[in-house]
């Protein structure tokens, strides 16, 4: 019984699941995935950030599409990759369906995207729109003031989450937290970060 | 620095082009900043004070910034369409270099080198996402009932594994309770 449970443990430990992709052919998975994209649309605080646990879940424990490894990978690349990067959304479609071939990877990547962005743009364009009103409105002033330190909170959470999936030994620990230390006080383009990091895990310095 | 007034609206070509050139310019990073230098002292769609209204509006609600910031663009000028048309100026081609990378990525992930280097390069994205949070933290020490929002959503997210959307469904209409505008 108890080894049983520390294979599972151990196989949880190294990315490998248990569970079987979700199959996109079937409309009704289509649909519960794109539904699932288009509500988590509205949630996207802190300039998309906040979303990113929710990602994991969607793609590695409920849908099945990526390890929690490679989840890790595709982050880095949103991260290292030109524009915004809350772009790893199309990443995660890709991961869903590029098993069928480049194309579908490619299509299934763009609605993902599509689905994300969708409903908080209408909501932008609402928004520029009637900001004239909207501004003096005890609406506005309670939701910036209420959600900003919610957003916060939930931020830290995100980047222990990330944190935890990424590093698995002291030595890249150590250099998570001395980019974090950087980050916050130089004005160091993160891409040098991400230069230098890869250079240390191409010598072989860091592992997994 | 220019004082002049803005020049004519873009058309809906127009603004497809300047969303792309700010893509363009920023994929060494810096997006806002080129957004600012070419949407205002370039192109002069707009004046200093509109764009970082824009800026305001875009941190506020839902969306990542800076394509919050191409929709408030593109909306000015012409409603939803200009909105859609500036956020696939944006998007065109870091999204096309984003999928390209996607599929490198998946064909080639059992290559021993590419692995190695990743295992590097996400050790700095850790670092990066964990920044996140600090860099929002300093605003917040002097009012209790903000830090105690924030730490009570980190545990709540880190600890008792709430998910997002009933978190925020929860705590966010409570806090702008407490934070209501008191009438004078």
């Amino acid at each position: 019984m108890s080894a049983v449970s520390h294979a599972a443990a151990q196989a949880a430990l190294a990315g490998v699941h248990a569970c079987t992709p979700a199959h996109l052919g079937d409309w009704r998975n289509l649909l519960a995935v794109i539904w699932d994209f288009l509500s988590l649309s509205l949630f996207s605080l802190g300039g998309g950030n906040t979303l990113l646990s929710e990602y994991h879940l969607l793609a590695v424990d409920k849908y099945c599409w990526l390890s929690s490894r490679q989840f890790a990978d595709i982050y880095a690349i949103a991260e290292a990759a030109p524009g915004p990067s809350s772009m790893i959304v199309g990443l995660l479609g890709m991961a869903a369906a590029v098993k069928e071939g480049p194309l579908w990877g490619v299509l299934s990547g763009l609605a993902a995207e599509v689905a994300i962005l969708l409903p908080s743009t209408l909501v932008m364009v609402a928004a520029s729109l009637s900001w004239s009103r909207l501004r003096d409105s005890p609406w506005r002033v309670a939701f910036e003031r209420a959600l900003g330190p919610i957003t916060l909170g939930i931020l830290f959470a995100v980047g222990l989450k990330i944190l935890r999936i990424s590093d698995h030994d002291t030595p890249a620990y150590a250099v998570s937290a001395v980019v974090c230390v950087l980050m916050l006080r130089t004005r160091i383009s993160p891409l040098w970060f991400m230069a230098v990091a890869g250079l240390l895990g191409g010598l072989g310095l860091i592992n997994r | 620095m220019s004082t002049a007034q803005p020049g004519p609206d873009p058309s809906l070509r127009e603004l497809f082009m300047g969303m792309q050139q700010v893509a363009l310019s920023s994929f060494g990073g810096g997006l806002s900043a080129w957004s600012q230098r070419i949407v205002v002292e370039e192109r002069q769609w707009l004046d200093n004070e509109a764009f970082i209204t824009g800026l305001t509006v875009a941190r506020l609600f839902p969306g990542p910034n800076q394509i919050n910031m191409a929709v408030y663009i593109g909306s000015r000028f012409h409603g939803l369409r200009g909105a859609l048309v500036a956020l696939a100026g944006m998007l065109l081609l870091p999204f096309s270099v984003l999928m390209l990378l996607g599929l490198a990525y998946f064909e080639l992930h059992m290559v021993m080198a590419v692995d190695r280097v990743l295992a590097g390069v996400i050790t700095a994205s850790a670092g990066m996402a964990l920044s996140m949070g600090f860099k929002l933290a300093g605003g917040y020490g002097r009012d209790p009932v903000a830090v105690l929002l924030a730490l009570g959503s980190f545990l709540a997210m880190s600890v008792f594994h709430v998910r997002l959307i009933p978190l925020v469904l929860i705590a966010g209409p409570l806090a702008m309770a407490w934070y209501w505008p008191r009438s004078r």
